[in-house]
Protein backbone atom coordinates (compact mmCIF):
# COMPACT_ATOMS: atom_id res chain seq x y z
CA UNK A 1 0.00 0.00 0.00
CA UNK A 2 1.23 3.32 -0.86
CA UNK A 3 2.58 5.78 1.97
CA UNK A 4 0.63 8.74 2.45
CA UNK A 5 3.74 11.25 4.02
CA UNK A 6 1.11 13.73 4.69
CA UNK A 7 -0.32 11.98 7.52
CA UNK A 8 3.08 11.25 8.89
CA UNK A 9 4.73 13.07 11.73
CA UNK A 10 8.21 14.61 11.24
CA UNK A 11 9.77 12.04 13.32
CA UNK A 12 8.54 8.93 11.13
CA UNK A 13 9.72 10.97 7.90
CA UNK A 14 13.15 11.02 9.03
CA UNK A 15 13.31 7.39 9.96
CA UNK A 16 12.01 7.20 6.05
CA UNK A 17 14.49 9.28 4.96
CA UNK A 18 17.57 6.95 6.73
CA UNK A 19 15.81 4.52 4.47
CA UNK A 20 16.73 6.47 1.89
CA UNK A 21 12.92 7.40 0.75
CA UNK A 22 13.45 11.01 -1.21
CA UNK A 23 9.36 10.89 -0.63
CA UNK A 24 9.97 11.77 2.55
CA UNK A 25 12.33 14.48 1.95
CA UNK A 26 10.55 15.74 -0.84
CA UNK A 27 7.42 15.96 2.19
CA UNK A 28 10.03 17.73 4.94
CA UNK A 29 11.05 20.20 2.48
CA UNK A 30 7.19 20.73 2.26
CA UNK A 31 6.79 21.63 5.87
CA UNK A 32 9.67 23.28 6.34
CA UNK A 33 11.32 24.51 3.14
CA UNK A 34 10.16 27.95 3.99
CA UNK A 35 10.75 27.92 7.18
CA UNK A 36 14.45 27.57 6.57
CA UNK A 37 14.77 29.77 3.41
CA UNK A 38 12.82 32.41 5.69
CA UNK A 39 15.71 32.13 8.42
CA UNK A 40 18.61 32.07 5.71
CA UNK A 41 17.31 35.19 4.00
CA UNK A 42 16.99 36.97 7.03
CA UNK A 43 20.31 36.36 8.35
CA UNK A 44 22.49 36.44 4.67
CA UNK A 45 20.37 39.02 3.22
CA UNK A 46 20.65 37.75 -0.13
CA UNK A 47 18.09 35.34 -1.79
CA UNK A 48 20.98 33.12 -4.03
CA UNK A 49 22.63 32.08 -0.89
CA UNK A 50 19.63 31.94 1.19
CA UNK A 51 18.91 29.02 -1.30
CA UNK A 52 22.27 27.59 -1.15
CA UNK A 53 22.09 27.06 2.40
CA UNK A 54 18.13 25.92 2.29
CA UNK A 55 19.36 23.05 -0.10
CA UNK A 56 22.21 22.18 1.59
CA UNK A 57 20.61 22.11 5.18
CA UNK A 58 18.05 19.38 3.38
CA UNK A 59 21.23 17.74 1.79
CA UNK A 60 22.98 17.66 4.96
CA UNK A 61 19.52 15.93 6.23
CA UNK A 62 19.22 13.14 3.42
CA UNK A 63 22.84 12.49 5.00
CA UNK A 64 22.46 12.32 8.36
CA UNK A 65 19.26 11.68 9.47
CA UNK A 66 20.17 8.63 11.07
CA UNK A 67 22.13 11.40 13.61
CA UNK A 68 18.61 13.02 14.54
CA UNK A 69 18.05 12.05 18.20
CA UNK A 70 14.44 13.18 19.08
CA UNK A 71 14.98 13.29 22.64
CA UNK A 72 17.54 16.52 21.77
CA UNK A 73 14.78 18.60 19.79
CA UNK A 74 12.19 18.78 17.78
CA UNK A 75 12.77 17.90 14.06
CA UNK A 76 12.39 21.48 13.31
CA UNK A 77 14.54 23.02 15.71
CA UNK A 78 16.98 20.50 14.57
CA UNK A 79 16.61 21.82 10.99
CA UNK A 80 16.35 25.66 12.25
CA UNK A 81 19.59 25.04 14.21
CA UNK A 82 21.42 23.43 10.97
CA UNK A 83 20.15 26.54 9.23
CA UNK A 84 21.52 29.43 11.10
CA UNK A 85 25.13 27.79 11.76
CA UNK A 86 25.30 27.11 8.30
CA UNK A 87 24.57 30.45 7.62
CA UNK A 88 26.43 32.48 10.51
CA UNK A 89 29.31 30.74 9.62
CA UNK A 90 28.73 31.68 5.32
CA UNK A 91 28.81 35.65 6.70
CA UNK A 92 31.95 35.00 9.03
CA UNK A 93 33.61 33.33 5.78
CA UNK A 94 32.63 36.45 3.91
CA UNK A 95 34.07 38.62 6.51
CA UNK A 96 30.83 40.79 6.33
CA UNK A 97 28.02 41.40 8.60
CA UNK A 98 26.93 44.36 7.36
CA UNK A 99 26.17 46.88 9.86
CA UNK A 100 23.42 48.66 7.86
CA UNK A 101 21.62 45.50 6.81
CA UNK A 102 18.04 44.90 8.46
CA UNK A 103 17.53 41.73 10.42
CA UNK A 104 14.17 42.15 12.13
CA UNK A 105 11.46 39.85 13.24
CA UNK A 106 8.01 39.30 11.48
CA UNK A 107 5.42 41.25 12.61
CA UNK A 108 1.68 39.66 13.62
CA UNK A 109 0.31 40.01 10.61
CA UNK A 110 -1.50 36.66 9.08
CA UNK A 111 0.64 35.46 6.37
CA UNK A 112 -0.54 32.87 4.01
CA UNK A 113 0.74 29.20 5.15
CA UNK A 114 2.39 26.85 2.08
CA UNK A 115 -0.40 25.07 0.71
CA UNK A 116 1.28 21.34 0.60
CA UNK A 117 1.82 21.22 4.00
CA UNK A 118 -0.73 18.81 5.74
CA UNK A 119 -3.11 20.35 7.49
CA UNK A 120 -2.35 19.03 11.10
CA UNK A 121 1.37 19.89 10.84
CA UNK A 122 0.07 23.42 9.21
CA UNK A 123 -1.80 24.24 11.93
CA UNK A 124 0.54 23.00 14.94
CA UNK A 125 3.45 24.84 12.89
CA UNK A 126 1.07 28.20 12.53
CA UNK A 127 0.08 28.02 16.08
CA UNK A 128 3.52 27.64 17.34
CA UNK A 129 4.30 30.73 14.91
CA UNK A 130 1.99 32.84 15.92
CA UNK A 131 2.88 32.50 19.86
CA UNK A 132 6.57 32.88 19.62
CA UNK A 133 5.84 36.07 17.25
CA UNK A 134 3.75 37.38 19.80
CA UNK A 135 6.02 36.84 22.42
CA UNK A 136 8.82 38.71 20.11
CA UNK A 137 6.51 41.56 19.82
CA UNK A 138 6.35 41.91 23.52
CA UNK A 139 10.07 43.14 23.51
CA UNK A 140 10.92 46.62 23.56
CA UNK A 141 12.82 47.74 20.24
CA UNK A 142 15.95 48.00 21.39
CA UNK A 143 15.74 44.48 22.48
CA UNK A 144 14.71 42.87 19.83
CA UNK A 145 17.60 44.86 17.96
CA UNK A 146 19.73 43.18 19.69
CA UNK A 147 18.47 39.65 20.04
CA UNK A 148 18.07 39.96 16.32
CA UNK A 149 21.68 40.84 15.83
CA UNK A 150 22.74 37.99 18.02
CA UNK A 151 20.46 35.25 17.02
CA UNK A 152 20.67 35.84 13.12
CA UNK A 153 23.69 37.19 12.48
CA UNK A 154 25.35 35.11 15.21
CA UNK A 155 26.70 38.45 17.06
CA UNK A 156 28.85 37.94 20.12
CA UNK A 157 27.50 40.60 22.75
CA UNK A 158 30.96 42.72 22.18
CA UNK A 159 30.46 42.82 18.44
CA UNK A 160 27.06 44.02 19.00
CA UNK A 161 28.03 46.78 21.60
CA UNK A 162 30.07 47.95 18.85
CA UNK A 163 28.12 48.18 15.82
CA UNK A 164 25.71 49.60 17.64
CA UNK A 165 28.00 52.25 19.42
CA UNK A 166 26.45 51.38 22.85
CA UNK A 167 28.37 50.29 26.27
CA UNK A 168 28.71 46.45 26.87
CA UNK A 169 27.14 46.29 29.68
CA UNK A 170 23.50 47.95 27.91
CA UNK A 171 24.10 44.81 25.28
CA UNK A 172 24.22 42.58 28.13
CA UNK A 173 21.42 43.66 30.33
CA UNK A 174 18.95 43.82 27.25
CA UNK A 175 19.78 40.63 25.78
CA UNK A 176 19.28 39.16 29.68
CA UNK A 177 15.71 40.99 29.83
CA UNK A 178 15.00 39.87 26.28
CA UNK A 179 15.78 36.14 26.62
CA UNK A 180 14.34 36.69 30.50
CA UNK A 181 10.47 37.53 29.00
CA UNK A 182 10.70 35.14 26.12
CA UNK A 183 11.17 32.45 28.56
CA UNK A 184 8.42 33.56 30.70
CA UNK A 185 6.45 34.11 27.53
CA UNK A 186 6.81 31.00 25.55
CA UNK A 187 6.87 27.16 27.13
CA UNK A 188 9.20 25.01 26.40
CA UNK A 189 9.43 22.22 23.33
CA UNK A 190 7.51 19.02 24.18
CA UNK B 1 30.85 27.07 48.01
CA UNK B 2 29.52 26.97 43.98
CA UNK B 3 26.22 29.00 44.66
CA UNK B 4 28.98 31.86 45.06
CA UNK B 5 30.02 31.72 41.86
CA UNK B 6 26.79 30.76 39.78
CA UNK B 7 26.31 32.42 36.34
CA UNK B 8 22.82 32.82 35.98
CA UNK B 9 23.44 35.85 34.74
CA UNK B 10 25.34 34.86 31.81
CA UNK B 11 22.98 31.80 31.11
CA UNK B 12 20.41 33.45 28.47
CA UNK B 13 23.53 34.93 26.23
CA UNK B 14 25.31 31.47 26.70
CA UNK B 15 22.14 29.44 25.34
CA UNK B 16 22.10 32.39 22.49
CA UNK B 17 25.65 31.77 21.95
CA UNK B 18 26.57 35.76 22.10
CA UNK B 19 28.72 35.36 24.95
CA UNK B 20 32.49 36.19 24.43
CA UNK B 21 34.93 33.23 24.00
CA UNK B 22 36.06 33.71 27.67
CA UNK B 23 33.01 34.06 29.00
CA UNK B 24 31.54 30.99 27.52
CA UNK B 25 34.80 29.10 28.57
CA UNK B 26 33.93 30.19 32.23
CA UNK B 27 29.92 29.45 31.71
CA UNK B 28 30.74 26.19 30.68
CA UNK B 29 33.30 25.08 33.55
CA UNK B 30 30.76 26.64 35.20
CA UNK B 31 27.83 24.37 34.19
CA UNK B 32 30.07 20.71 34.22
CA UNK B 33 29.51 21.31 38.63
CA UNK B 34 26.57 23.12 39.15
CA UNK B 35 23.20 20.93 38.12
CA UNK B 36 21.49 23.91 39.28
CA UNK B 37 22.46 26.19 36.59
CA UNK B 38 22.23 23.56 33.70
CA UNK B 39 18.81 23.45 34.90
CA UNK B 40 18.35 27.02 34.75
CA UNK B 41 20.15 26.56 31.07
CA UNK B 42 17.42 24.19 29.38
CA UNK B 43 15.03 26.72 29.28
CA UNK B 44 16.84 29.40 27.13
CA UNK B 45 17.84 26.92 25.20
CA UNK B 46 14.17 25.79 24.69
CA UNK B 47 13.61 29.66 23.57
CA UNK B 48 16.83 29.72 21.24
CA UNK B 49 15.24 26.72 19.44
CA UNK B 50 12.25 28.33 18.43
CA UNK B 51 13.54 32.12 17.93
CA UNK B 52 13.58 30.99 14.16
CA UNK B 53 9.62 30.82 13.47
CA UNK B 54 10.31 34.74 14.52
CA UNK B 55 11.92 35.16 11.15
CA UNK B 56 9.69 37.37 8.30
CA UNK B 57 8.58 34.86 5.89
CA UNK B 58 10.16 34.82 2.15
CA UNK B 59 8.58 32.37 -0.22
CA UNK B 60 11.60 30.06 -1.94
CA UNK B 61 11.41 30.14 -5.35
CA UNK B 62 9.39 26.35 -6.80
CA UNK B 63 12.29 25.77 -8.84
CA UNK B 64 14.74 25.04 -5.27
CA UNK B 65 12.64 22.10 -4.45
CA UNK B 66 13.10 20.75 -7.91
CA UNK B 67 16.44 21.38 -7.70
CA UNK B 68 16.75 20.04 -4.62
CA UNK B 69 15.09 16.68 -5.32
CA UNK B 70 17.01 16.14 -8.24
CA UNK B 71 20.60 16.92 -6.17
CA UNK B 72 19.33 13.71 -3.94
CA UNK B 73 18.01 11.67 -7.02
CA UNK B 74 21.78 12.23 -8.34
CA UNK B 75 23.48 10.83 -5.08
CA UNK B 76 20.80 8.01 -5.14
CA UNK B 77 22.30 6.98 -8.26
CA UNK B 78 25.40 8.16 -8.52
CA UNK B 79 27.08 5.13 -6.77
CA UNK B 80 24.90 2.52 -8.26
CA UNK B 81 26.39 3.58 -11.78
CA UNK B 82 30.28 3.15 -10.08
CA UNK B 83 29.36 -0.29 -9.36
CA UNK B 84 30.91 -3.34 -10.90
CA UNK B 85 27.92 -4.82 -12.79
CA UNK B 86 27.78 -1.96 -15.17
CA UNK B 87 31.52 -2.80 -16.59
CA UNK B 88 30.49 -6.37 -16.73
CA UNK B 89 27.53 -6.05 -18.18
CA UNK B 90 29.22 -3.65 -20.90
CA UNK B 91 32.25 -6.42 -21.10
CA UNK B 92 29.84 -9.37 -21.38
CA UNK B 93 27.96 -7.37 -24.25
CA UNK B 94 30.92 -6.61 -26.01
CA UNK B 95 32.30 -9.80 -25.88
CA UNK B 96 28.72 -11.75 -27.13
CA UNK B 97 28.67 -9.42 -29.84
CA UNK B 98 32.51 -10.40 -31.17
CA UNK B 99 32.09 -14.11 -30.67
CA UNK B 100 28.97 -15.03 -31.24
CA UNK B 101 30.36 -19.00 -31.87
CA UNK B 102 31.77 -19.34 -28.95
CA UNK B 103 29.79 -21.79 -26.85
CA UNK B 104 27.58 -20.45 -23.72
CA UNK B 105 29.96 -22.08 -21.21
CA UNK B 106 33.27 -20.41 -22.33
CA UNK B 107 31.69 -17.13 -22.51
CA UNK B 108 30.34 -17.14 -19.06
CA UNK B 109 34.20 -18.63 -17.72
CA UNK B 110 35.79 -15.12 -19.88
CA UNK B 111 33.39 -12.67 -18.55
CA UNK B 112 33.78 -13.80 -15.24
CA UNK B 113 37.47 -14.24 -14.99
CA UNK B 114 37.39 -10.79 -16.86
CA UNK B 115 34.63 -9.12 -14.56
CA UNK B 116 36.19 -10.77 -11.10
CA UNK B 117 40.07 -9.25 -12.79
CA UNK B 118 38.44 -5.83 -13.23
CA UNK B 119 36.75 -6.18 -9.58
CA UNK B 120 39.90 -7.13 -8.15
CA UNK B 121 41.75 -4.17 -10.06
CA UNK B 122 39.67 -1.85 -8.66
CA UNK B 123 39.17 -2.81 -5.24
CA UNK B 124 43.67 -2.88 -5.06
CA UNK B 125 43.89 0.45 -6.98
CA UNK B 126 40.82 2.23 -6.35
CA UNK B 127 40.90 2.02 -2.58
CA UNK B 128 44.60 2.48 -2.49
CA UNK B 129 44.45 5.51 -4.08
CA UNK B 130 41.61 6.72 -1.96
CA UNK B 131 42.73 6.03 1.35
CA UNK B 132 46.32 8.03 0.35
CA UNK B 133 43.54 11.19 -0.23
CA UNK B 134 41.75 10.68 3.09
CA UNK B 135 43.40 12.53 5.87
CA UNK B 136 44.45 11.03 9.90
CA UNK B 137 44.85 13.39 12.34
CA UNK B 138 46.22 12.10 15.35
CA UNK B 139 45.05 12.82 19.09
CA UNK B 140 47.30 13.81 21.71
CA UNK B 141 46.54 13.08 25.30
CA UNK B 142 46.48 15.52 27.90
CA UNK B 143 47.68 14.83 31.51
CA UNK B 144 44.29 14.00 32.71
CA UNK B 145 44.48 10.82 30.14
CA UNK B 146 47.99 9.69 30.01
CA UNK B 147 48.31 6.53 27.67
CA UNK B 148 45.38 7.43 25.53
CA UNK B 149 45.33 7.87 22.13
CA UNK B 150 43.20 8.63 19.18
CA UNK B 151 43.02 9.05 15.58
CA UNK B 152 40.21 11.01 13.60
CA UNK B 153 39.99 9.63 9.84
CA UNK B 154 38.62 12.33 7.32
CA UNK B 155 36.92 10.83 4.04
CA UNK B 156 38.41 12.02 0.64
CA UNK B 157 35.74 14.84 0.11
CA UNK B 158 36.51 16.26 3.80
CA UNK B 159 32.66 15.96 4.63
CA UNK B 160 32.49 12.81 7.26
CA UNK B 161 34.69 11.45 9.47
CA UNK B 162 35.67 8.72 12.27
CA UNK B 163 37.20 8.81 15.44
CA UNK B 164 38.94 5.43 16.81
CA UNK B 165 40.44 6.43 20.52
CA UNK B 166 41.96 3.46 23.05
CA UNK B 167 43.48 3.82 26.24
CA UNK B 168 40.44 5.80 27.69
CA UNK B 169 39.22 5.21 31.61
CA UNK B 170 35.63 4.19 31.00
CA UNK B 171 33.45 6.08 32.86
CA UNK B 172 30.37 5.90 34.83
CA UNK B 173 27.17 5.85 33.32
CA UNK B 174 26.17 9.40 34.42
CA UNK B 175 29.16 10.35 31.84
CA UNK B 176 30.46 10.41 28.27
CA UNK B 177 33.28 11.56 26.40
CA UNK B 178 32.53 14.29 23.97
CA UNK B 179 34.11 15.41 20.72
CA UNK B 180 34.67 18.82 20.05
CA UNK B 181 35.48 20.39 16.38
CA UNK B 182 36.73 23.89 16.95
CA UNK B 183 37.03 26.47 14.43
CA UNK B 184 37.54 30.19 15.12
CA UNK B 185 37.53 29.83 19.21
CA UNK B 186 34.35 28.20 18.32
CA UNK B 187 33.69 24.52 19.59
CA UNK B 188 30.60 22.19 17.58
CA UNK B 189 29.63 19.26 19.29
CA UNK B 190 31.28 16.43 16.91
CA UNK B 191 29.29 13.64 18.98
CA UNK B 192 29.31 11.31 22.25
CA UNK B 193 30.44 8.22 23.00
CA UNK B 194 31.70 5.89 25.63
CA UNK B 195 34.23 3.42 25.67
CA UNK B 196 34.30 -0.70 26.52
CA UNK B 197 35.88 -2.13 29.23
CA UNK B 198 39.29 -1.67 27.90
CA UNK B 199 39.41 1.75 26.98
CA UNK B 200 38.65 1.25 23.03
CA UNK B 201 35.78 3.45 21.58
CA UNK B 202 34.48 4.34 18.10
CA UNK B 203 32.17 7.40 17.54
CA UNK B 204 31.23 8.61 14.05
CA UNK B 205 30.92 11.87 13.48
CA UNK B 206 28.35 14.32 13.26
CA UNK B 207 29.76 17.74 12.32
CA UNK B 208 27.47 20.67 11.31
CA UNK B 209 30.03 21.87 8.47
CA UNK B 210 32.14 19.36 6.57
CA UNK B 211 34.92 18.15 9.07
CA UNK B 212 37.97 19.35 7.34
CA UNK B 213 36.97 22.81 7.79
CA UNK B 214 37.50 22.58 11.44
CA UNK B 215 41.10 22.80 12.31
CA UNK B 216 41.73 21.63 15.50
CA UNK B 217 39.55 18.95 18.27
CA UNK B 218 39.65 18.04 21.79
CA UNK B 219 37.42 15.60 23.70
CA UNK B 220 36.22 16.31 27.17
CA UNK B 221 34.17 14.43 29.85
CA UNK B 222 30.61 15.55 30.00
CA UNK B 223 27.23 14.85 31.61
CA UNK B 224 26.13 11.21 29.48
CA UNK B 225 24.27 13.01 26.88
CA UNK B 226 26.68 15.86 26.15
CA UNK B 227 26.77 19.54 26.53
CA UNK B 228 26.36 22.38 24.60
CA UNK B 229 29.74 23.60 25.20
CA UNK B 230 32.90 21.60 26.80
CA UNK B 231 32.42 21.74 30.51
CA UNK B 232 34.60 18.55 31.88
CA UNK B 233 38.74 17.92 31.77
CA UNK B 234 40.18 17.25 28.47
CA UNK B 235 41.56 14.36 27.56
CA UNK B 236 42.90 14.38 23.95
CA UNK B 237 42.84 17.03 21.16
CA UNK B 238 45.09 17.57 18.08
CA UNK B 239 44.97 19.36 15.11
CA UNK B 240 44.79 18.82 11.12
Amino acid sequence: MATDYHKLDDESLIRLIVRARPEALSELYDRYGRLVFSLAVNAVGDAATAEEITQDVFVRVWERASQYRAEQAQVSTWLTSIARHRAIDQLRRQGVRPEGQSVAWADLSPQAEPTAVGPEQATELSIQRQRVRAAVAQLPAEQKQVLALAYFQGYTQTEIAESLSLPLGTVKTRIRLAMEKLRALLPAED
Amino acid sequence: MASELHVAELLPAYALGSLDEGEAARVSEHLAHCPECRAELRPYLDVAGQLALAAPEAMPPVRLKKQLMRRIDRQRTAPEALKGPGWWQQLAGLLRRSAPAWGLASLVLIVALTASTVWLWQRLYGEDSRAMRMQVVALVSTEAAPGATGKLVISTDGEYGTLVVDGLAPLDAGHQYQLWLIRDGQRASGGVFSVNPHGYGVLEISAPEPLASYPSYGITVEPAGGSPGPTGEKVLGGSL
